[in-house]
Formats: C-alpha cells, sequence, structure tokens
C-alpha cells in the first residue's frame, strides 16, 4: 500500500527539503558561529582574515575590557527597563484596543479600526514627531520609548482576530453566570488566549530589544541610552579615524573583537528566551490566523 | 513595532529641508546693534587675550560622543574650562554614529542647541536657506583670533570657498595653518631591499617597481587598495589624479577651475583625468593592480596585505600603526613598511588640499540671546586662540602635560595619550577629556605636530616642500540654481563612476572617450558647466 508517507514523490520532497533547509540553517548559524568566535580571537588573526568557525589565539581579555566598561552596563540595564515597562504597556493596550474591536456589536467600530490603520499607512513624519514628544516633555524619559508606538497595527489586529475566533457562547455563559464585562475579560478570555499572548510579549520585546532609534531621537544622556545605542556607536567609533600621525596603536581604539563580544553579549539575553517562548510563538501565530 | 529606518528617517529630514527652503528671511544682520547681547561680555577683548566672562554664563553646545573617550562630567577639561573663562557648556550628548542625522533633527525642529560643532564645509549648505543659522561672517568683528589667524595665514582665498549666493558664510571652519596631507601608500620596504629597488617617487616609479615585484612574484597581485567603500576608489582615485590635475575619488569635484581658460572645466572630461584612467588602466592591464581595489572592503585589502599578498596598499599614519603593523609583527616579523610620501606626476611637486577643517555653525537664536556677545568671543578664545588650541589639545600645564622653553609639549608621567607614554595610567582622553575632536583641531603646524611620531614627521617634511595649488574661486549657486543643479549633479557623476570604473578595469576602451564625452553632453553636461560658470561670474560681480 502507498501512502503519502512512504510515496516516492514525498521521499523525493523530504530529501530536496532537508538540503534546502540545511543550507538555511548554515547560512543563519555561520554569521552567529563567526562572531563568537571572533569575541575569543586575538586581534592579529582576525584583522589578517584567520578567523572562521574556531577562535585563534584563545583569550578572554576583551570579555573582561568591555565588562568593565561601567556605561555598558547601564546602557544594558536600560534596555532591560525599557523592553519589560514598553512590552507591558503594549501588551495592556494591544489587549484592550484587539478586545474592543473583536466586539461586533460595539458602535463605531470601523472608525475605531479605521483610525488604527491610518497610521500603519501614514505617519506625521520625523520632525512633527520629535517637536510633539519635546512639547509634551518626553524628552530624556523613559516615557520617550514607551509610549509613542506602544499599538503595533498589525500586533493589533493578529489579536484582533484570535477574540474573534473565540467562541461568543463562552462570554454568553460567563456573562449568565453573573460575570461582569471586565470579569470575562480576565477570568475567561485571557486565560484562553495565553497563545496569543505569549506571541504579542515576544513580538514586542524582541522589537523593543533591537530598537536604538528612538532613544538615538530622544535620549540626549549616555546614561540614559539602552544598549543598541552603545554598540552602534562602538562600531561606528571603530571606523572613524582620529588622532592621525600617532605613533602607536592607542588602547582606546575600540578592536573587531570588542565589537564581536559586545555583540555576543547583547544577542544572548533574547537568544536564551527565544526557545522557551517559541513554543507558544508557533501556536499563537496559526491559532490567529486559522481562525480569523 | 513600526521602526522609522535611517533611510526613511533621512528622506524626511531632506523634504523637511526642502520645504522649508522656500522661507528663508533676507533682512541684513550686518550693523545690528548688539548692545543688549553684551552680558558677560568682555569690553575690551583682543589678540592674546584671556576671554574671561565677566558673570557666569552657560551655553548649549551639540556634543559629539566619541565611544573611544565617552564624555564624563568630572573630566579637568570642564572645570578648567569654566576656572579660565567662566563658561559652563550644556552639552546635548549625541553618538557619533548617528552625529549628521541628530544635527539636522535638532535643527530642523527648531530645537538645536546654540553652539553646533562638528560641521564639515559643505555641511551647512543645507540649512542656509532656512533661515535656522546665523551667517557668521556678519559676526567677525567680535572674533579677534579668527580674524587674525586668516590675516595671518593668507587664509581669505580659503573662507572665500565657504561664501554662498549672498555673499556671506554660514560656518566658521576651523583653520590649518598649512596644507595636512595624510593619506598615501603603504609600501613593503623589505621587498623594495630584497629587489633592490628604490622607494618609488613618481607613479611611473611606482609602476616600474610594481613590474619588478610581479617578475619576481608572478602568482600575485603587487598592489591592492582598500578605501573603495562607499566611494570606488576614494583615496586612489584622489591621489593619483592630483599627481595629474583632475581628482577623482574622495577629491572628485563635478567641476575644476581651469586657470588659463579662465573658467570651469567638467572634471570628468578634463583630458588630465582621461590620463589618470590611461594610467591606472595599465596598472590593471599588466595585473600589476589588483582589480577588486577599486570596490572590495577596507577588510579584505588589509587581508591580504598584512598575509604578504600584496606588497602596496592605501595608508594614512593611524592605519600604518593601527591596521598594518600590530599583525605583521605576529605574523610576519621580517615584513617592514612604511608610508612613502605620495607620488608624483606629470604637474610635479604639487599639492591639492584645503587648509579648511570641521567647524562650527551657530543657530540663529544666539543672536536674541543678551550673552550674544560674550559667546562669540568665547567661541573664538577656546577654538580659534592658540591659548585656547593648545588648551583643548594638551591640557592643563603640570597637570596633563608640560611645555618647555621651545615649545615643545610633553605629556606629564602619569599620563598617556596615543602610545606617547606607555607608563602612564591615566588616558589625556578618558580621564581627561583633552585632544578631544570637539574641541580640538587644526591651529598652528607645531601644534598639529606636537603628537606625531618621527616616522611621520619625516613624511610630513617631503609633503610641506611641495607647492599647493592655488584655492579655487568660489562659485555658490542661488537656492534656484542649487536645486536644479542636483538634479544634473547627481545622474552626471553615477555616470562618470561607472564609466571610470569601466575605462580603468578594461570594460571600455579608452578610445572610446569622444564617445564618452558626448554622452556625458548628453546628460546635460554643458548645462550644468553653464551654470556653474554663471554663478562664478556673478559671484565675481557681486562680490569679489
Amino acid at each position: 500500500m502507498v501512502t503519502l508517507a512512504t510515496s516516492r514523490g514525498y521521499r523525493i520532497f523530504q530529501a530536496v527539503n532537508a538540503v534546502i533547509l540545511t543550507g538555511v540553517v548554515v547560512v543563519t548559524l555561520y554569521p552567529f558561529v563567526n562572531i563568537v568566535a571572533r569575541s575569543f580571537s586575538e586581534e592579529s588573526y582576525i584583522a589578517s582574515g584567520q578567523v572562521n568557525l574556531i577562535p585563534r589565539g584563545f583569550n578572554l581579555t576583551t570579555y573582561q575590557i568591555v565588562a568593565s566598561d561601567p556605561m555598558f552596563w547601564t546602557n544594558y540595564r536600560n534596555t532591560v527597563v525599557y523592553t519589560v515597562v514598553a512590552t507591558l504597556i503594549s501588551i495592556v493596550l494591544t489587549t484592550c484596543y484587539a478586545y474592543v474591536l473583536s466586539k461586533k456589536h460595539l458602535r463605531g467600530r470601523k472608525t475605531l479600526v479605521a483610525i488604527a490603520l491610518f497610521t500603519m499607512f501614514f505617519s506625521g513624519g520625523l520632525i512633527p514627531n520629535y517637536v510633539l514628544v519635546t512639547s509634551l516633555g518626553l524628552k530624556d524619559s523613559i516615557w520617550a520609548i514607551v509610549l509613542p508606538n506602544a499599538i503595533n497595527v498589525f500586533n493589533l489586529l493578529v489579536m484582533k482576530a484570535f477574540f474573534e475566533g473565540l467562541p461568543v457562547e463562552l462570554e454568553e455563559a460567563a456573562a449568565i453566570d453573573g460575570l461582569s464585562t471586565y470579569g470575562i475579560l480576565l477570568r475567561i478570555v485571557l486565560p484562553l488566549s495565553k497563545a496569543v499572548i505569549a506571541t504579542m510579549v515576544l513580538f514586542y520585546a524582541v522589537s523593543y530589544w533591537n530598537s536604538w532609534f528612538a532613544a538615538f531621537l530622544y535620549m540626549n544622556e549616555s546614561e540614559l541610552f539602552p544598549v543598541t545605542v552603545y554598540l552602534r556607536n562602538l562600531i561606528a567609533g571603530a571606523t572613524t579615524s582620529e588622532n592621525a600621525g600617532a605613533v602607536a596603536g592607542d588602547l582606546t581604539q575600540a578592536a573587531a573583537n570588542i565589537q564581536s563580544v559586545t555583540i555576543v553579549l547583547t544577542l544572548i539575553p533574547i537568544l536564551v528566551v527565544y526557545p522557551f517562548v517559541q513554543r507558544f510563538f508557533v501556536s499563537g501565530v496559526m491559532l490567529g490566523a486559522v481562525k480569523g | 513595532m513600526y521602526q522609522v529606518s535611517r533611510r526613511q528617517a533621512l528622506l524626511a529630514i531632506g523634504a523637511f529641508t526642502l520645504t522649508i527652503a522656500g522661507c528663508g528671511s533676507d533682512e541684513p544682520e550686518q550693523g545690528k546693534d548688539l548692545s543688549p547681547n553684551k552680558d558677560g561680555a568682555m569690553a575690551k577683548y583682543g589678540v592674546g587675550d584671556q576671554f574671561k566672562a565677566t558673570a557666569p554664563l552657560t551655553f548649549s553646545i551639540l556634543y559629539l560622543n566619541h565611544p573611544n573617550y565617552p564624555l564624563k562630567k568630572d573630566w579637568l577639561f570642564w572645570s578648567e574650562l569654566n576656572k579660565r573663562t567662566g563658561v559652563t557648556l550644556t552639552p546635548t550628548l549625541v553618538p557619533l554614529s548617528d552625529y549628521e542625522q541628530k544635527r539636522s533633527l535638532v535643527i530642523g525642529a527648531g530645537d538645536a542647541p546654540l553652539i553646533i560643532p562638528k560641521t564639515y564645509p559643505g555641511q551647512e549648505v543645507p540649512f542656509v536657506a532656512s533661515g535656522t543659522i546665523l551667517p557668521v561672517s556678519d559676526h567677525l568683528d567680535l572674533m579677534p583670533h579668527f580674524k587674525d589667524k586668516v590675516a595671518k595665514w593668507n587664509l581669505q582665498a580659503d573662507v572665500d570657498t565657504l561664501r554662498q549666493s549672498d555673499g556671506r558664510f554660514y560656518l566658521l571652519p576651523g583653520l590649518h595653518e598649512e596644507i595636512w596631507l595624510d593619506y598615501s601608500l603603504a609600501v613593503r620596504t623589505d621587498i623594495l631591499e630584497k629587489l633592490g629597488l628604490e622607494v618609488p617617487k613618481t607613479w611611473e616609479e611606482l609602476y616600474t617597481v610594481l613590474k619588478a615585484m610581479k617578475a619576481e612574484y608572478p602568482d600575485l597581485y603587487p598592489f591592492s587598495d582598500r578605501w573603495g567603500i562607499p566611494t570606488p576608489g576614494g583615496n586612489l582615485l584622489n591621489i593619483v589624479g592630483q599627481a595629474y590635475g583632475a581628482p577623482g575619488g574622495w577629491g572628485y569635484l563635478p567641476a575644476r577651475w581651469d586657470a588659463t581658460a579662465g573658467k570651469f572645466a567638467f572634471t570628468g572630461a578634463m583630458d588630465q583625468y582621461r590620463q589618470m584612467l590611461v594610467y591606472l588602466n595599465k596598472l590593471v592591464k599588466e595585473k600589476l593592480l589588483d582589480p577588486e581595489s577599486f570596490t572590495q572592503t577596507d577588510d579584505a585589502a588589509k587581508q591580504k596585505f598584512v598575509s604578504g599578498k600584496t606588497f602596496v596598499t592605501g595608508t594614512n599614519a593611524q592605519t600604518l600603526v593601527n591596521d598594518y603593523r600590530p599583525p605583521m609583527e605576529k605574523l610576519n616579523p621580517d615584513a617592514k613598511i612604511a608610508k612613502i610620501p605620495v607620488p608624483t606626476g606629470p604637474l610635479g611637486e604639487v599639492k591639492y588640499g584645503n587648509r579648511l577643517e570641521n567647524g562650527i555653525m551657530i543657530s540663529k537664536k544666539a543672536l536674541e540671546s543678551k550673552n550674544f556677545v560674550a559667546m562669540m568671543q568665547f567661541i573664538d578664545w577656546l577654538w580659534y586662540s592658540d591659548q585656547g588650541e593648545e588648551f583643548a589639545k594638551w591640557g592643563v600645564e603640570g597637570v596633563t602635560s608640560t611645555k618647555d622653553a621651545s615649545g615643545e609639549f610633553k605629556l606629564a608621567p602619569d599620563v598617556d595619550f596615543i602610545g606617547l607614554n606607555p607608563e602612564g595610567k591615566k588616558h589625556l582622553q578618558k580621564d581627561f577629556g583633552f585632544s578631544n575632536g570637539v574641541f580640538a583641531y587644526g591651529g598652528t603646524t607645531k601644534l598639529l605636530e606636537s603628537t606625531f611620531s618621527e616616522e611621520e614627521l619625516a613624511f610630513q617634511a617631503v609633503m610641506k616642500t611641495r607647492k599647493a595649488r592655488p584655492v579655487e574661486p568660489p562659485r555658490p549657486f542661488s537656492d534656484e540654481e542649487r536645486e536644479q543643479a542636483s538634479l544634473w549633479e547627481t545622474p552626471l557623476k553615477d555616470y562618470v563612476t561607472q564609466m571610470t570604473l569601466k575605462f580603468i578595469l578594461g570594460d571600455r576602451d579608452l578610445g572610446e572617450w569622444d564617445a564618452y564625452v558626448k554622452e556625458l553632453e548628453a546628460k546635460n553636461m554643458t548645462s550644468y558647466m553653464n551654470l556653474v560658470n554663471g554663478a562664478y561670474e556673478r559671484f565675481k560681480k557681486e562680490h569679489g
């Protein structure tokens, strides 16, 4: 008997699939492994292009140098704080908005959706945004980062689709049993929405962790920068020439492996969190998509 | 979440600059009564005077934060500056990585600090029409040291190149006493010795040297250059072009002054430019010059050079000691390299260059401040007086450095800077805030060279004997002309770049030069040049 799993075509498909996906894995992993290898290598081997997958001239000095810069840790802490606070605010606001929009009997629902959608395609532009944030007095504070763009319209629509997929009967039953509107949301809907919420947390957290532009625009003190800005500046500094005509290389020059070390240190947390959230991530996106 | 990308941001800023370009105000500022703006200013302030505000003053400044010496509030620089001048600077901190973008943003949003340093000549132009920055040329009377240096070093022609179509200039440039050249070629002198060759003095001699190297090592390209990104052949086309009289690469200007004809000529169509292409094409054709030279990454060129796959590459003083020597010492201890004086060509011993450095824009808002006069005096002292320049670079006598009777500077025993005093535990930039790129640049040649190594001084000594090419006359466009010019300029420049590479790499035969010039004409070269020469004539008539 020929089943799907044993048919010739399927086996060929699997083989091709495996080859292509292995290729994708290599292409994705190589830069990462290379950065890790560089972070443990000696500068001269990097300069002569001899570091690929395995560190050469293994040493930990650079890790010690980077870790001893207090500003790195200050900015690192900022990134964590900004990410946590911003994600929290985003999740609360997105959930509330999406839940409301998922109710078909809501008056003015179309207008509310249109308002959200409008911002997806049009924005005020950079300078008006800057002027707005500045005149609201948000500059040089965490609010400049966590409040603008707190609701991502794409995430909002995914969530709305998910809520729409929940059976109406459940909520009706809860109402009959005496739950208020908020009770329904908190005790019935949210516990059933763990998948989509985990997904949203991941989406938001990763994008806040990686973001640098808002902080760059609205922060004027290095103590307030997230580590992404620190890293960007470090890399730019390594390629800028100053002190021409110097006697010898200066220790202050950010070397190639300082960059690698900083990149590795910045990547680790999000890399560690990812596998734990990922199972929600896959099912969450699918749920929203299929039922919507 | 939605992230504004850099490109979008730049577009937005560009669009904004264009919008506000229309509404500049033109009322003359010259002769404005400054008596209400004199709070804190010195009644008598002249050359050689130490500026000291009569009352404590605070000025805002846009501050470029360098990752190698990130700003610290307890730097000796700040406290000593306050002690000497009575001025406190309040920095708006901007990472070096995106300084220009933030500068455009804060100026565009009307939120700019009063002092906007680290602006290179030409970068001020987009802001001129908006009326948000001050035409500093109207207020030079408040700046005795600036005027003194311009007069003493005969810099008027250089400064005139900054003038806009209204005859004023909007940037206080950093001033160098002499043209300072840094970029040249690094050559493996041990290979020269081995083959019994002399250090090449001209580009033709370099050709002979490369040929000899090729004969000995037929599998290698003896010459592979760096600095091809983002400008293809940035350094090489510049230094070779200078020898012929038509710099390309970094030195490319759409139009070059032709003194014999008394007008500007289009660089990419000049015969001198063609001669440079002929020379480089010869090197590529005979496999002496790596064809990747013009577009490869710096890292790639660096790797080839330090691992001994090439013997000649581009360098400046810093890459010589930072990029090449340390890995070479480790991988190939017998290798010896030197930065050779820039080879010369048909023009002989000449040098191209400009004596203007990056400088300072001043927000127009400053003019309303009651401390305006004091601020200009302060800027004049810190950035343009010998005293101020020495302070910004070397710090405080007896604490960070000492100056002997002959004017030579020496670091204090416990202070290090660029390897001058490896014993020192403290760092002049990181721990004290001196030799900071925001405050310390330009000045006398003696001051500039006070941190140079012996070998760099020898290079500079050779370059100093060369005759500087005269400064080209100003040809500022009006707003409408600038808009039209940039519509023509960009496609022309792209085409020149593209064809330059094709000619050099042999993808197009140099016999087709005339056809190429015709193609440039089809891209409005003649109209563009009429615009340039028209602007030149007008400026000469109105402000010359």
